[in-house]
């Protein structure tokens, strides 16, 4: 193996054992995201959904004092701007209200669901920004992004097994996949951004997630 | 499609990278295939704990009722009941039964083809009028909507429309607000749409048809490629 970031360079990658060692560094940053999953975990996403879908709008309510504030915090990552991050928001519980009869827990997890129908939301209110609005990425655009992304990484439990793969990957690749999931960055705007062929950027990436999916899998 | 390009594209519907037709697609397959949905599932779940570095924000105070109004306003309008296309035969009806009247005579014929012309449109009272121009800036339809949201279509050329999709009309009521279906042009050609519930057509109000898969957009919202957009004027009557 060659290459590898300066800063894992005296890690030995190869034998589980270091990884582990190499991972335990961040495990006390990573306590109180880890409570705060327990306590979101006591919230029924399944059951409030079917309770939506029988027409219950306390139970959406319910939804959205459970996870309204993060997915503000998720969309405005995305969109940058608040008016349109609370109105992905509100959008994503309309849609999330109507879809309800749609949603089979046998199919998924409910979480994963309706941060879907926002992220979905999100991405499309950004190409329909994008087509009215030119959007120029400027030096401070760029450092916000830097920092949105460095917060996300520093905040990503350092236990979990996306942690420990996307450890595995070369930072930019590592980078290029989080700019994509975290700020809604397409093809075009990575290949932008890295001053690389469209065409090479997209098998850069496709590579990139292929080895997350080995990893995790 | 192998195996590994299948997992490849879902994982790019999962982060994001994934064109609107592959996402369409991808969550079609998934609906019939419930091993392609777990195998969905699973890439959501590999990525979500990003979801959750996100700061957890404060939700403006009026995100309840903005919520509420939606639902309680748009169910009954535009989204959870197919619009319907007003037929135009009736009107047709009423014209040849003008013309019948009027047979034996030439001049009254056309004295009442020109009245006719005039109810025709004086029945619908447009309140915005709006051309619909193409990513080139072409004309390709005419929007004329009327108080009581009867909106007629006229398109201006022959769309090619994609196998499978058809034309659907979109406006944005509130600029601020998502846009709303006012319906499908099913046949292809010019029609009149009727949905209720909406506000009166007002200036600056944007209209945009879009392609969308057979049936109307899967979302309630715009999802396919844009043949055309405008923003409304109100004509000097």
């Amino acid at each position: 193996m060659t290459a590898l970031p300066a800063n894992t360079s005296t890690q030995d990658l190869t034998g589980t054992a270091s990884l582990h060692n190499h991972f335990s560094q961040w495990s006390v940053a990573a306590a109180p995201d880890g409570e705060n999953a327990t306590a979101m975990s006591v919230i029924n996403h399944a059951a409030l959904i079917k309770a939506c879908a029988n027409g219950r709008q306390s139970a959406l309510k319910e939804l959205m004092e459970a996870e309204g504030g993060r997915m503000l915090g998720v969309a405005l990552r995305m969109l940058r701007r608040q008016d349109l991050a609370e109105d992905a928001v509100q959008d994503s519980f309309v849609l999330l209200w109507r879809r309800a009869g749609q949603f089979d827990a046998a199919r998924g997890s409910a979480k994963g669901w309706i941060y879907t129908i926002l992220r979905n939301r999100c991405l499309t209110l950004l190409r329909n920004s994008d087509r009215e609005i030119s959007v120029d990425p400027q030096e401070q655009e760029v450092a916000g992004d830097d920092h949105v992304l460095d917060s996300a990484w520093n905040r990503l439990d350092a236990a979990s097994d996306l942690r420990m793969c996307l450890e595995l990957l070369e930072p930019e690749r590592r980078s290029a996949i989080l700019s994509c999931y975290i700020l809604g960055y397409s093809h075009g705007e990575l290949a932008g951004r890295m001053q690389a062929p469209l065409g090479s950027v997209k098998s850069w990436i496709r590579r990139g997630l292929q080895k997350l999916r080995e990893c995790m899998g | 499609m192998t195996e590994r390009s299948l997992d490849d594209l879902i994982d790019e519907v999962v982060v994001g990278l994934a064109s609107e037709e592959d996402c369409a697609r991808i969550e079609k397959m998934a609906e019939r295939d419930a091993e392609i949905a777990a195998r969905l599932d699973s890439a959501r779940m590999r990525y979500m704990a990003l979801d959750e570095t996100a700061d957890e924000l404060e939700l403006p105070a009026q995100m309840w009722e903005r919520v509420a109004s939606d639902i309680a306003t748009k169910q009954v309008s535009t989204e959870d009941k197919p619009p319907e296309i007003v037929d135009l035969t009736p009107a047709i009806r009423n014209r040849n039964r003008w013309r019948l009247m009027a047979i034996g005579s030439m001049a009254a014929t056309i004295m009442l083809a020109v009245v006719l012309g005039w109810t025709l449109n004086a029945r619908l009272e447009p309140t915005v009028i709006a051309v619909l121009l193409d990513a080139q800036g072409q004309p390709v339809a005419l929007v004329e909507g009327a108080r009581n949201n009867k909106t007629l279509v006229t398109l201006l050329e022959a769309a090619r429309v994609p196998d499978n999709q058809v034309m659907q009309v979109w406006t944005k009521p509130d600029s601020d607000g998502p846009p709303v279906s006012l319906g499908l042009l099913p046949s292809e050609r010019s029609g009149v749409l009727e949905v209720e519930g909406l506000p009166s057509p007002a200036a600056d109000q944007l209209y945009e048809i879009t392609f969308e898969p057979y049936g109307g957009s899967p979302t309630n919202l715009p999802t396919g490629p844009i043949l055309g957009k405008g923003f409304a004027k109100t004509p000097v009557l």
